[in-house]
């Protein structure tokens, strides 16, 4: 059987199960690996892709679930080769580390930023929630997070 | 502070591998796929103790997909740090809930899955010995009934029944300052929980087969660990064993060991196949090699003008079934509880001891962490019992040049005493945060701690070419902590007189580069980085006498600037680098050199250490740390309101990126100080296996660390620097331990201290720790004979 979906702007089509988990299709199927596998129970973020502009850990969403939806991952997110200002923030400010954690949150905060530009450090520190990040503390993306809502 | 400018090794040069990590280009070790590559599953015990009966695979693999199984037949080897007691799978006998039993390759991993759970296993259950108590218990069954026939790796130790190992140090006559009329004789008691490392990359590695050799791409800090151990288990030459790393996600100690690679190898060459092997999240949780939950008693002789005569301390490592990594981190118990403060005489005694569990590993700052904790903790004990300032007792008391560590080493240089005034300033320029505590009960600690830097080998190559940038090649990891990508290549290019962006560095392969320690212990900037120093100098040697005939110049009369071979003193001559190694092409060839290092040992005292894998500690590190808290009295909830740290860096190459390391690491030290905690049932099962029972901090659970960076002390590093990565999870338990106590006024002994345990602590209904199975006994004040506990462990007892 196959399956249409939208993905990154492109249509796909996908083989899998309709019960296989959104992120094992984009990783191993359509090559996207930028959704990171950390925990597979929905509780570190990594894995966070938008469905219909709205993130979503791709962990726990079955494939069936997003039949003819638009899928975007963080491979996106650069349109045309340019870094979004999300992730040149994040590069100025020097503070990625081990990154595995980073597609997640690029993710979350970029829909984030569309609904509140111009947010405070503690609305951006609830939006992170989600993501477990253990390198950094999160305190300097954080940071950078709020350079960035200070410039809009 | 300039930004990449290449005339000063001094920047915040940012590192080359973001954008691609925030691209979603980067790819780990699980994000790698090879043509026809197989999936492995592992089949685990689900029991803790039992002996095997039978082992049927006959079922299994006539399964669809299946194409390779592996057996403890294929891995004859044992392995471990000190003792080789380690087995790849169990062979015979059952040691702990989760030890693997057969490993599975196949088309997908669901199928591998469904294959190793057909494998039919018949055991025989036998008793647990679940705890420390229980193992150390008279007539305690044997975890390892043969230890005496084990291969011994490292001699030295005491071994004897459920203790895998015992480091000891005896400095001075304790018994005699403990007999003193003029003393005050504290005792405090301690115990800690584990800590699980959660990389969010798990342990991963794809291993293939060719040209009779495994080659291992692998997720981890020690390539030539996982060259060598690989090829002890599987029984073949080390030199068949192929190991590069890609980019890591993580690593934190756990992947400071060799455990999944030889399962992946070993199914490669069965199924002539690529295999990948990936622990499931469950998997990392139950069989992750934790920071061992540990138990600490200490006693110490102070004398009423505040010097400590005497001290004493034993502390047990649960090192689970097998003595892996616990067996060398015996050793630091001398350098973190022995460590931070002037004593009159010592006697310590660091065991670690096998139990039916899950073994334990390396874990930033391991053993420190803990050990700081109980010190500073007893120290503030010794404080209250004695009316003294804990303040004034630290800078009384402090390590300074000249004065003898515990198993008597010299320190060299006054580094903790002018760090605490520096704390003082960092405190004064900000207010208290107490009022922000409003009703519930404010405290607040500055603790101090001794952790070092593990130097030991490492070598480095440089080529230097024809366009002139340079190519670094060491067996060193980017993990995340930036050495590779920021301190190494701006140490090469200082000395090459280039941009560091013109510095390649090559991913680790242990078929280009040389032997190497790994990354760990704070050593990858000192060891990897004195090598890469070495080489550049090698580097700039040979191409200063190339260019010297070219321009009629001395060699010593040259420098190199700006990517180019100049005359001292006169900006824009000479020639280019690239000019330079193009010549050198025609009259000597390529242009590459090389550099080696290893640490250069620092003596201990004689007679004083036993046991132990370091006597003396080449490069101390210490930090200074300071924590605000406040509890709430009606919930036990602990909030930090400010968190302060002095650390001593020797030189900060690039302080933004060790900012970056200390915000992080506090962040994981806060996260065992508070709420991070693996607890093991009545079945020998670790009860946290997902990241919903495991709480690690979270965007809301952090607070923006106020940072110091003290430079100058002495360090035989390059360029005066040190490792800054590990030692900032160094203090967090010790400096929330001290602030909780002082904000209650309870005796707090154990951590993590989650809301249940603080609000116990507040009603007096949380048990005090007490630790009977631990002795320590005063010979002389008790008139009892010599205190085994404190003696040299001796096998023979056994």
């Amino acid at each position: 059987m196959s399956l249409r979906l939208v993905v990154n702007g492109e249509d796909r089509v996908s083989r899998a199960e309709p019960l296989t988990p959104l992120v094992d299709v984009l990783r191993d199927e359509f090559h996207l690996t930028g959704a990171k596998v950390a925990c597979r129970e929905g509780f570190c973020g990594a894995c966070t892709v938008h469905i219909d502009g709205q993130p979503v850990v791709s962990c726990l969403v079955p494939l069936g679930m997003v039949e003819g939806r638009e899928v975007r991952t963080v491979e996106s997110l650069a349109a045309a080769g340019e870094l979004s200002p999300l992730q040149r923030i994040m590069e100025e400010h020097d503070v990625v580390q081990c990154g595995m954690c980073f597609p997640g949150i690029l993710m979350v905060l970029t829909s984030f930023f569309r609904e509140h530009p111009r947010a405070e450090r503690g609305e951006i520190k609830v939006a992170l929630v989600g993501n477990i990040c253990r390198c950094t503390g999160y305190e300097r993306l954080v940071d950078a997070a709020v350079a960035l809502a200070k410039r809009s | 502070m300039a930004i990449a400018d290449p005339s000063n090794v001094t920047m915040n040069l940012p590192r080359r591998d973001a954008r691609d990590k925030l691209l979603g280009r980067t790819r780990y070790t699980v994000d790698r796929m090879l043509p026809r590559m197989l999936h492995a599953a592992i089949l685990r015990s689900e029991v803790a103790s039992a002996r095997i009966l039978k082992i049927d695979i006959t079922r299994a693999r006539q399964m669809p997909g299946v194409r390779a199984i592996a057996l403890s037949e294929d891995a004859p080897g044992m392995h471990g740090i000190g003792i080789a007691d380690h087995p790849l799978f169990a062979s015979g006998v059952i040691r702990f809930h989760g030890e693997q039993i057969a490993a599975v390759a196949a088309d997908t991993y669901e199928q591998a899955q469904a294959a190793a759970r057909a494998i039919e296993v018949e055991l025989e259950p036998l008793p647990i010995v679940l705890t420390m108590a229980d193992a150390l218990a008279p007539g305690a069954r044997l975890v390892h009934p043969d230890w005496k026939n084990y291969e011994v790796l490292f001699e030295g130790g005491a071994r004897g029944g459920n203790v895998a190992w015992e480091a000891t140090v005896v400095r001075g006559d304790t018994e005699a300052a403990f007999a003193r009329d003029d003393v005050v004789v504290v005792e405090s008691c301690f115990r800690v929980g584990r800590q699980n490392h959660v990389s969010l990359e798990p342990r991963a590695v794809v291993a293939s087969y060719e040209d009779g050799r495994y080659h291992i791409e692998t997720s981890t800090q020690v390539p030539w660990t996982v060259r060598n151990m690989t090829a002890k288990l599987l029984g073949v030459l080390a030199s068949q064993v192929h190991v590069t790393v890609p980019p890591v996600g993580g690593g934190f100690g756990q992947k400071f060991d060799c455990t999944l690679e030889p399962y992946a190898a070993i199914l490669a060459r069965k199924s002539g196949q690529p295999v990948r092997l990936v622990y499931s999240r469950q998997e990392e949780m139950l069989t992750c090699l934790c920071r061992e939950n540990a138990e600490i008693k200490i006693r110490s002789a102070v004398t009423k003008s505040g010097d400590i005569a005497g001290r004493e301390a034993v502390v047990l490592m649960d090192c689970g079934a097998y003595g892996g990594e616990q067996i060398f981190l015996t050793t630091m118990t001398a350098h973190t509880l022995g460590g931070n403060y002037k004593l009159g005489s010592v006697k310590l005694a660091s065991r670690a001891v096998y139990t039916n569990t899950p073994p334990n590993g390396a874990f930033r700052a391991c053993n420190g962490v803990y050990n700081t904790f109980a010190l500073e903790r007893h120290t503030d004990e010794i404080c209250q019992a004695m009316g003294m300032d804990p303040l004034e007792f630290r800078r009384r008391n402090v390590l300074g040049d000249g004065d003898l560590g515990a198993t008597g080493q010299v320190f060299e240089g006054d580094v903790l005493g002018p760090m605490l005034d520096r704390m003082e300033k960092l405190r004064e320029a900000s207010h208290s945060k107490e009022p922000l505590a409003g009703g519930r009960l404010y405290g607040r600690a500055t603790v101090v701690g001794t952790w070092f830097i593990f130097v030991g080998p490492s070598t480095a190559t440089i080529n230097l070419n024809a366009d002139g940038s340079a190519t670094l090649i060491t067996a060193g990891v980017e993990l995340g902590q930036g050495t590779m990508v920021q301190a190494l290549p701006q140490i090469v290019a200082h000395e090459l007189g280039i941009h560091p962006n013109d510095v390649i560095v090559r991913n680790a392969d242990t078929d280009a580069a040389g032997f190497d320690l790994g990354v760990g212990g704070g050593r990858t900037t000192v060891s990897v980085g004195a090598a890469s120093l070495a080489a550049a100098a090698d580097v700039r040697n040979k191409i200063l006498h190339t260019a010297s005939e070219l321009l009629q110049t001395q060699p010593e009369r040259l420098v190199l600037r700006n990517g180019r071979v100049e005359i001292a003193g006169i900006e824009g001559s000479g020639m280019t680098i690239a000019k330079a190694v193009q010549h050198a092409h025609r009259l000597t060839g390529p242009v590459v050199g090389s550099g080696s290092f290893t640490n250069p040992g620092v003596p201990a005292m004689p007679g004083c250490a036993a046991g132990h894998f370091i006597d003396a500690i080449d490069i101390p590190v210490f930090n200074v740390h300071d924590c605000e808290v406040a509890v709430d009295p009606d919930t036990g909830h602990v909030e930090i309101l400010s968190y302060k740290v002095v650390q001593d860096v020797g030189r900060a190459l690039n302080p933004r990126a060790i900012h970056g390391q200390i915000q992080g690491g506090v962040t994981q030290g806060l996260g065992y100080a508070l709420h991070e905690e693996h607890t093991i049932g009545e079945d020998g099962c670790i009860r946290q296996d997902s990241l919903e029972t495991y709480r690690v901090p979270l965007a809301l659970d952090t607070v923006p660390v106020e940072i110091d960076l003290y430079e100058g002390a002495p360090s035989i590093g390059p360029l005066g620097a040190k490792g800054a990565g590990e030692v900032p999870i160094l203090n967090p338990p010790a400096a929330v331990a001290c602030a909780i106590a002082n904000a209650t006024g309870c005796r707090v002994q154990q951590l993590p201290l989650t809301p249940p345990r603080v609000l116990g602590l507040l009603l007096g209904r949380e048990p005090a720790v007490e630790l009977p199975h631990i002795k320590i006994v005063s010979q002389l004040a008790a008139g009892l004979p010599p205190a085994i506990d404190l003696t040299p462990f001796r096998a023979d007892r056994f």
